[in-house]
């Protein structure tokens, strides 16, 4: 038989959404402003940008052979900044400017993949030097030569420019409906519905036997790193609107935070398993713990903090189901 | 030593020495300051902490793991050695303090992945997110700087016309590179990189060797706060961020191989070298700071390939 | 002689299956014992058992004529027993020399390693077998197998080790090396270590061995010196009186072959092997690991690439660059390793059946429809009698025979026309087997073309048409199933040429 304590221990989901629902309970009673209409709907903006990173992070991490995408924080900026030096400084088209800065995210994964995948090289040193690199170009592009040698970060968007990072429909803020969500849902089909969720499955959980099954696995890596790319530049537009400014620094340290999302919300660090709700539930978890600490006045420097210990302590309760497993 | 002649010059190592020596050419030749005794002062001063760090990162590497939260232990140890230093402890206690500081969280790392069997990455990320917390915590939102004029000789007094800060690095790269060359426990980490199977059948204690690279790695780090401290005079709340990437790097350019087994102390240190000098002149070269991590991604990633073609060249 | 090391009454079982009957076997110092039988007769099981990698169920150890408990391969090392592995144990970047002092380094008074002192003693020791030490500070994984092996025989010496086990020596190494490695070994000998040696060359063992001891089915059946045995009565032994009966067949081979494989060579793995297979035939292939077997089928699958020789597959000739391609013409590997190669084993048991014929299920924007999938998993669950609670059951939680019908069915969702089967029932309980054996010969009934690899001669015998036997990458005898003897196929897989039926 088994007790309440190991059925929790054993599925990571059920797991994840009691700490959720507790931290939810002690919140809403303890913290004054936390449970209010306003205050639920404003705080899922906040778990939009390093959500979609925690996504790329957990494709990336599923797909094994030491996967791991250091280089999304620099691929947001870098594409934040090319939107908002094409808008703002060269005055082109908004939606053409967008257009491409997300195609020059999935350029930037693709190359990450292309190393990975083609030149057989470990990702931990690919996107630890892509990390170098996107986030120079960024800064290179952000310098305007008018005003001297130095970056310099854009702020002056059309009014138009906001509407995806501050605007709301029904309370709810407009990239929570229109792109989280769709993200998100896109993502369950392709996981867990389509073809190459299956593949991405095999790959990251046995490579040989994925190939012996005949699974090209340096497509489905390939696919991966570029879809990184794709979601890191979905970041760096939203962030972009929603501070209303492109800076060139406005992503440093966002992979740890992604990564640490990613593994908290049981992905396995090995590959191969892991799966969307999970990672869904990392995210509000951590969106909750922010905003709740933050309203019951507990400085904000302590977010990491509690990240980090969310992330040891909930890795270290695996550890003692995974050394029941027999394999 | 113990390795074959001719077989040097097909090491990373020599690669390594090679550019530096193409650069420092390149850089003597066009611009005026980079041979000026303040510039290379300076850019040894700034070599020092990334040098003495990387000793440690390269053995944690060299045992298969790695360990992302030497920039937040870097920082707490700044943070401890300059609220200590504002109150006017004698040296030798700040010092023990800084040191201390990082081998506790070393330790700490250590014991989750030698006995929690939790994988490095993890353990040490976590880490990194919980040592910024306290540091924040500890420093209050508040800068320190105005460190007393007694601990910045060990930042920028000078001996022989090297900095004191270098002179440290490299009697600890000596140390540790007979450490690692003649010492049984150096030589296990190797063996628990090289084969860790192999390594329990010849009776190396696995959890020891393992426990023993990330204390050391706190320690050196907690050392490097104190250099820090007392080179820059100022600790701020984001000191130290991202300095893990600036090891690890160095310890991957070095030749150190991030699957484990593989890698050397002085390879380490020439890549240290390699990316301070690239910083150094491109500053002279009034090519700012903004295309130094284009050059450091190339290079790292231009090294690794070199590997990947070389190793089939040799082998099948 | 003095007996150095004696194994008494020791049984040991896996899981319901005995692998060790109550074994007696001595090893005297300065003699040369092989160790012979057939895959699965119980030699390594006993070898494990002596260099401390299993402990035995029952009977004793003597060491020296003291009762020892051998619990750890390190022990056994320390102890003075070493062995000598097919694929040694080494740490590839360090020095061949470290790779011996490694964990009882020679020191200086200071404690720091004799780096000086370590390889004079190594050299002395290599100079001491007649061997050159050139390459001692060569990092071992830059060494061939050869001296890598020579490496871990000095390692031997250095600790100083009354008994060294040699597991299937030469296997991999050239003539050359397999001179010097008995040169070596009668050095050995004549300074009074103790060899067991396993291998499956009898020339190898009349040439060097002084007793040979037969194993058959976890038992001893026979300790002969040398000199009062020959071959013919080793084999005999070594194949019992092996009354395979046949499996019943209904179906006809047809007499248009399916698959020909022409003159196909690969440097290093195999050379000049031709053969056919029909449809409705079951075309077994014995032969030892190493033998090249699997380097054939692994050509023919598209993992490998042939050098020379040609594959025709229905009357084209073909080249399959990857496994995609291979099933796409229908064509399925059941590889030999099923952890490693054949599971996904964290996912479920219906991920892992449908994975190889995902493709045929798919709807409209590639979404796989999951009716189909479960209806197909289940149908594969119910046709192979696997035992498992539902479709979504992990696959590492099976037994292994459950496992291996999981990767069976896998491979039949793809409805291949050839089909490969690399030792399909290794690692798997009696009952299943034979559920395994009435399965592959249903489906040659159904007219399938089956390569069956296996390194089991009953299973060899028990279930093919034809037999292609195979050693050190050559086809060294075919037999039809009539004529086929145990005999001969031991003869020929141990490197006699017995090509009795050409086709």
């Amino acid at each position: 038989m088994k007790s309440v304590f190991n059925q929790i221990v054993e599925n990571r989901m059920l797991f994840l959404l009691i700490l959720f629902l507790i931290l939810f309970v002690i919140f809403s009673v303890g913290v004054r402003g936390f449970f209010t209409f306003y205050n639920l709907t404003n705080m899922t903006q906040y778990g939009v940008e390093l959500g979609l990173l925690a996504l790329a992070e957990m494709l990336v991490i599923l797909s094994g052979g030491g996967g791991i995408d250091l280089s999304v924080g620099s691929m947001l900026t870098l594409v934040a900044m090319v939107i908002g030096v094409l808008i703002g400084r060269a005055g082109l088209n908004p939606s053409l400017s967008i257009i491409i800065g997300i195609l020059a995210g999935l350029g930037m994964g693709c190359v990450n993949g292309i190393l990975v995948s083609y030149l057989r090289i470990l990702p931990l040193i690919v996107t630890l030097a892509s990390l170098y690199i996107y986030k120079s170009l960024a800064l290179i592009v952000a310098v305007d030569p008018r005003f001297g040698p130095n970056p310099m970060p854009v702020s002056n968007f059309p009014e138009n420019f906001y509407f995806v990072g501050q605007f709301r429909v029904g309370g709810i803020p407009f990239q929570v409906l229109f792109i989280f969500l769709p993200v998100i849902l896109i993502l369950y089909f392709l996981l867990e519905k389509h073809a190459f969720g299956r593949y991405l499955y095999g790959v990251g959980s046995n490579e040989k036997a994925a190939l012996f099954s005949g699974i090209s696995v340096t497509r489905v890596r390939l696919v991966v790193y570029t879809l990184a790319g794709l979601l890191s530049a979905l970041s760096g537009w939203i962030i972009t609107s929603r501070i209303a400014s492109a800076r060139p620094d406005i992503g440093l340290g966002y992979e740890m935070q992604a990564i640490t999302i990613a593994v908290l919300g049981g992905v396995n660090i090995k590959g191969g398993e892991g799966t969307i709700g999970g990672v869904v539930l990392g995210v509000a978890i951590i969106t909750l713990l922010y905003n709740g600490m933050q309203l019951a006045g507990i400085h904000q420097i302590w977010q990491l903090g509690s990240l980090g210990l969310v992330l040891v302590g909930s890795v270290f309760l695996n550890q003692l189901l995974l050394a029941r497993r027999k394999f | 030593m113990n390795m074959s002649r001719g077989q040097f010059f097909r090491k990373r190592e020599f690669t390594v020495l090679g550019l530096i020596v193409v650069l420092a050419i390149i850089f003597s030749l066009t611009t005026e300051r980079f041979l000026s005794v303040s510039n290379l002062t300076n850019l040894l001063v700034q070599l020092a902490g990334t040098a003495i760090s990387a000793i440690g990162m390269t053995m944690v590497i060299i045992t298969g793991g790695i360990d992302v939260s030497v920039g937040s232990i870097l920082g707490m140890s700044s943070v401890v050695a300059g609220k200590l230093l504002m109150a006017n402890f004698p040296v030798v206690v700040i010092l023990g303090a800084a040191i201390a500081t990082g081998l506790l969280f070393g330790f700490f790392n250590g014991s989750l992945v030698a006995y929690g069997k939790i994988p490095p990455i993890i353990v040490t990320l976590g880490m990194l997110n919980i040592i910024r917390s306290l540091l924040f915590q500890l420093l209050g939102g508040r800068w320190i700087s105005g460190v007393p004029p007694a601990i910045r000789v060990i930042g920028l007094g000078k001996w022989l016309g090297i900095p004191i800060s270098m002179w440290i690095a490299l009697i600890l790269i000596l140390f540790f590179t007979y450490f690692l060359n003649s010492r049984p426990l150096g030589r296990a980490i190797y063996a628990v990189g090289n084969n860790i199977e192999a390594a329990r059948v010849s009776g190396v204690n696995l959890t020891r060797t393992i426990l023993f690279v990330y204390a050391l790695t706190g320690m050196l780090v907690g050392f490097a706060g104190l250099i820090y401290v007392a080179r820059t005079g100022i600790v701020q709340t984001n000191t130290g961020t991202g300095f893990e990437l600036e090891v690890i790097a160095a310890v991957v350019l070095g030749g150190t191989s991030i699957l484990g087994g593989k890698g050397t102390i002085v390879g380490s240190l020439l890549g240290a070298f390699l990316v301070g000098i690239i910083k150094n002149g491109m500053v002279l070269l009034n090519v700012p700071a903004l295309s130094e991590g284009l050059v450091i991604g190339a290079l790292i990633l231009i090294s690794v390939v070199i590997d990947v073609v070389r190793a089939r060249g040799e082998r099948i | 002689m003095e007996t150095v090391l004696e194994v008494r009454g020791v049984s040991k079982s896996f899981g319901g299956v005995q692998a060790l009957k109550g074994v007696n076997f001595a090893l005297r110092s300065g003699e040369v014992h092989a160790l012979v039988g057939e895959n699965g007769a119980g030699k390594s099981t006993l070898i494990k058992i002596i260099s401390g990698a299993l402990l035995p169920d029952r009977g004793e150890i003597f060491y020296l004529d003291q009762p020892v408990t051998i619990d750890s391969p390190r022990k056994a090392q320390e102890m003075g027993i070493s062995t000598v592995y097919q694929e040694p144990l080494v740490y590839n970047e360090l020095s061949a020399v470290e790779n011996i002092f490694l964990g009882r380094e020679i020191r200086k008074p200071w404690g720091s390693i004799d780096w000086k002192a370590q390889e004079e003693k190594t050299k002395a020791l290599f100079a001491s077998l007649g061997l050159p030490y050139h390459f001692l500070r060569e990092p071992m994984g830059e060494l061939s197998v050869g001296l890598q092996q020579l490496v871990l025989i000095a390692k031997a010496l250095a600790y100083e080790s009354k008994v060294i086990i040699f597991d299937e020596p030469t296997a991999i190494l050239t003539e050359h090396e397999t001179e010097r490695l008995f040169d070596i070994i009668t050095k050995l000998r004549m300074r009074g270590v103790g060899i067991i040696y396993i291998s499956h060359r009898l020339e190898e063992i009349f040439r060097i061995a002084d007793r040979v001891t037969v194993m058959r089915d976890g038992e001893v059946r026979g300790v002969f010196s040398i000199g009062e045995v020959n071959r013919d009565r080793i084999v005999e032994l070594m194949a019992g009186r092996l009354l395979v009966e046949a499996i019943e067949r209904k179906g006809k081979k047809s007499d248009a072959p399916l698959l020909v494989v022409e003159n196909l060579s690969k440097r290093g793995r195999f050379s000049d092997v031709s053969f056919q297979v029909f449809p409705g035939e079951i075309l077994g292939f014995f032969g030892l690991v190493g033998s090249g077997r699997t380097d054939i089928v692994q050509t023919i699958f598209g993992l490998m690439r042939q050098d020379s020789g040609n594959i025709i597959y229905q009357g084209k000739t073909v080249h399959f660059s990857s496994p995609e391609e291979a099933m796409q013409s229908d064509i399925a590997y059941l590889p030999e390793d099923r952890k490693v190669q054949g599971l996904f084993p964290i996912l479920g048991v219906g991920y892992n059946i449908s994975i190889t014929f995902l493709k045929e299920i798919l709807g409209s924007f590639g979404v796989v429809r999951e009716k189909k999938e479960r209806n197909r998993g289940e149908e594969y669950v119910r046709r192979l009698n696997i035992k498992t609670p539902n479709l979504k059951t992990k696959v590492y939680s099976l037994s292994g025979g459950n496992q291996q019908k999981v990767v069976i069915a896998k491979w039949l969702g793809t409805t291949p026309r050839v089909l490969i089967l690399d030792e399909p029932t290794r690692g798997v309980d009696v009952a299943s087997k034979s559920e395994i054996h009435n399965l592959i010969a249903h489906l040659a009934d159904e007219g399938l073309g089956i390569v069956m690899i296996s390194s089991e001669l009953p299973e060899i015998l028990k279930m093919s048409d034809r037999i292609v036997v195979m050693h050190e990458g050559k086809i060294t005898g075919v037999f039809d199933r009539a004529e086929a003897t145990a005999e001969d196929v031991i003869r020929a897989a141990t490197g006699e040429r017995l090509i009795s039926v050409e086709r």
